[in-house]
């Protein structure tokens, strides 16, 4: 036995100290008089399956709060300098709940941004709002988080409704433009709260609309198999195919569809799995004509978009996504707040985002102006609906619809031209 | 008054004197918040290990009634009126129902099948609670989570805006099932237990009814479950059926009381109380490097495993004896 118990306690004991040490110098007081930093917290999911999407989040932050601090900080605060700390939710309510708290009451935050899932957004946004601390969020969709009458709480990003309010929109413009009348729509999502929160979406306007929906197929989330979905779909023959699903799903869909030859006027994605690129990878030329919804492609036609990117490509490797462009621009409203507040007290910083009107500078990647209601939600977030097309013999997202923000020369290709001509 | 001079007896009390004054030294919410949710650990997987490890079944849903417990607790408030308060014995009975069900048709059979049983009812009642938006006018909200209202400093409906309160409260939950763990180890209940976990023939042909000492544990087990469901609820205010009902949930608390020290009255609360505090502290610190701290907390994990397979309690017991025998010691040189 090399491992005698009394070693082993020791080991355990000095494991603990060590540990508990590091972690209480983390927990710095205030500074008193001169402001020499501004510490915001950040909660994403920094481990488990959504990792790699709080990681370019991550890196987006990052990238902005860079420039941020180059270009001398916060001016009205004598130059402070940004100071992000990152805590990890690991995509689980109860550890946000866990970190909200460290990062109010030991690292004293000015202000927490963050968490990338609504279901950690949601218990978060009690937390900050009971301590009166501004939480800015970025990225969740899900439609209640600006709806409980919090005044603490701001978002960048549409609400998911919103996206399912543009889908329907575009159809009907297609419709009237191409001469295809459309009257039946499927539904195919996700179990998950997204997926839930889209088929609500989906039928609202819908409904408003006045289009039928023929089959509302939710499925379980990484699902081996999906052909009986699309049998059923291919038997009801609907004009239009909406879908909210993740990678592995999107692809399976996608794949099976072409399988069977479904053929409907348009298939219709809302983001996430065929916003990621391992879609691509995994579809091929099958993908090719389908339509996505999100608030921001790599080609879509918008001032600073092409340089941000650029930059990101260059020190990152890869393309943002829509995510990490709210993340980016997300630190420049917030800077922009800083700077009008002049303080690090909360309640001038919340009074600043509510007031927050930007129409110049980077953000214009995102929105041309930015603007919170009462309710703390922006008010314009940009949409747009890219096209799945092969450029130079390579699957592209081409950004189609609404004209202005189109990659210029590039039209929609509508109805569906079916998988032979392909 | 003798009997407290022993040093068996007045460690326990300086123990546990020593955790209700703890909110005096430490004022920071965030920590306080830190040991109620390491204590919520260490009840849960004491919970637990009424029927997995006092009774040898393995369950692998207790998610389901945690979820049972906050679920019930959640809605009788937000609907009914009726405060936590009640809400939780409720919530407790309707878990243990849920574990009656559970247990009545599959704890006859041997092997595998209560495992199994377990870990399909708890998956079929993620699915419906992911999948169901309404109980008649009554929103459960599906996946996208159930929120408790929140009221702000409310006593009554065990709502409060200092986390001393909660602290206390699960202190004295976990305190009580420590209790009654310690009674069951040591009643006639315990000893069929141990008898039927060791060798569930020979236990039968002593004479003891098998199934029906599994089916109460299953259900004692089950109801404590979800009395800790609802002080979930009630901390964290918001619940998804992913992370309360899910496998993460169901997983965590098995783990925890197997680290710690299956079948054993402290070990799977020490269990709790180790890991958590470990799973805390690296990942605040270690928060670097992306996923480090799980990488630590599994080694660490593997290393208790290799060299206490039976538990962590095997630490503790040395301590303690080493401890006790010291005072003994001491006490009896001073008497001489």
């Amino acid at each position: 036995m090399f491992f005698k118990a009394r070693t082993g306690i020791v080991f355990l004991l000095v494991a603990f100290l060590v540990t508990l040490l590091v972690a209480g110098c983390g927990g710095g007081g205030a500074s008193k008089g001169e402001v020499k930093e501004v510490k915001i917290g950040n909660i994403l999911p920094l481990s488990g399956s959504a990792a790699p999407l709080g990681k370019i989040g991550k890196e987006a932050r990052e990238m902005a709060v860079e420039e941020i601090n180059a270009a001398g900080g916060i001016k009205s605060l004598g130059g402070a300098k940004i100071k992000m700390i990152f805590a990890d939710s690991k995509g689980d309510p109860a550890t946000g709940v866990a970190e909200a708290e460290r990062l109010i009451t030991q690292e004293r935050v000015a202000l927490i941004t963050g968490t990338y899932q609504s279901g950690v957004a949601l218990p978060v946004s009690e937390v900050t709002e009971r301590y009166k601390v501004p939480f800015f969020v970025p990225v969740p969709s899900e439609d209640v988080i600006t709806e409980r009458g919090f005044k603490y709480v701001f978002r960048l990003a549409e609400k998911t409704s919103w996206r399912n309010r543009e889908q329907v929109k575009f159809i009907q413009d297609m419709a009237s433009k191409f001469g295809t009348p459309v009257k039946t729509v499927a539904l195919i999502y996700e179990d998950t709260a997204w997926g839930q929160g889209a088929a609500k979406g989906w039928e609202k306007y819908l409904g408003e609309a006045g289009l039928q929906i023929v089959l509302k197929e939710p499925y379980p989330r990484n699902s081996s198999d999906l052909t009986p979905v699309v049998l059923k779909v291919k038997q009801l023959k609907p004009d239009i195919i909406f879908l909210c699903s993740y990678v592995s799903d999107a692809a399976l869909l996608t794949n099976t569809f072409a399988e069977h030859k479904v053929k409907p006027l348009a298939f219709i994605g809302t983001s996430g799995g065929f916003a990621d690129p391992v879609y691509f990878k995994t579809t091929g030329d099958n993908c090719e004509y389908f339509f996505d919804i999100s608030t921001w492609e790599p080609d879509v036609n918008r001032p600073f978009s092409k340089e941000v990117n650029e930059k990101f490509k260059q020190k990152y490797g890869y393309d943002m996504n829509a995510e990490a462009v709210k993340a980016y621009v997300a630190m420049y409203v917030i800077k922009d707040a800083l700077e009008r507040a002049g303080s690090l007290d909360p309640e001038a910083i919340r009074k600043a985002l509510a007031e927050t009107k930007l129409t110049s500078g980077v953000t214009q990647m995102y929105a041309p102006e930015i603007a919170f209601d009462e309710s703390g939600q922006m008010i314009h977030a940009p949409l747009v609906i890219c096209q799945f097309r092969k450029v130079d013999g390579k699957m592209e997202r081409v950004t189609v619809w609404p004209e202005k923000d189109a990659r210029p020369g590039w039209k929609p290709v509508w109805p569906f031209p079916g998988w032979d001509k392909k | 008054m003798a009997r407290l001079a022993s040093p068996r007896y007045y460690l326990p009390v300086l123990l546990i004197l020593l955790l209700f004054a703890l909110p005096l030294f430490v004022k920071s919410p965030y920590y306080l918040h830190i040991m109620a949710m390491v204590l919520f650990w260490a009840y849960m997987a004491t919970a637990w290990n009424i029927v997995g490890g006092f009774a040898g079944q393995l369950s692998l849903g207790h998610g389901a009634y945690v979820a049972a417990g906050a679920y019930t607790s959640s809605l009788l408030f937000a609907y009914l009126g009726i405060s936590p308060w009640f809400g939780m014995f409720i919530g407790g009975l309707v878990a243990g129902l849920m574990g009656f069900l559970v247990g009545y048709p599959t704890l006859r059979l041997r092997g595998a099948y209560y495992a199994l049983a377990t870990v399909g009812f708890a998956e079929g009642f993620r699915v419906i609670l992911t999948n169901t938006t309404h109980i008649g006018k009554w929103k459960t909200g599906g996946a996208e989570g159930f929120m408790i209202p929140l009221l702000g400093n409310a006593p009554q409906h065990m709502q409060f805006i200092s986390k001393v309160p909660y602290y206390y409260l699960i202190l004295v939950l976990f305190l009580i099932l420590v209790l009654i763990c310690r009674w069951i180890d040591g009643s006639k209940l315990g000893y069929y237990l141990t008898a039927l976990r060791e060798d569930e023939d020979a236990a039968l042909a002593l004479g003891i009814n098998t199934a029906r000492v599994k089916l109460v544990a299953a259900t004692l087990s089950a109801f404590f479950a979800g009395v800790g469901g609802v002080f979930y609820a009630q901390l964290i205010r918001y619940l998804e059926p992913n992370a309360i009902a899910g496998p993460i949930m169901s997983n965590q608390i098995v783990f925890l009381a197997i680290v710690g020290g299956r079948g054993t009255v402290l070990g799977p609360a020490l269990g709790g109380l180790v890991l958590t505090l470990i799973g805390e502290i690296t990942r605040v610190v270690f928060n670097q490097i992306m996923g480090l701290h799980l990488f630590l907390y599994g080694l660490l994990v593997v290393l208790f495993v290799i060299f206490k397979p039976r538990g962590l309690i095997e630490f503790l017991e040395v301590l303690w004896n080493r401890l006790v025998n010291l005072l003994e010691r001491r006490e009896g040189k001073h008497a001489a």
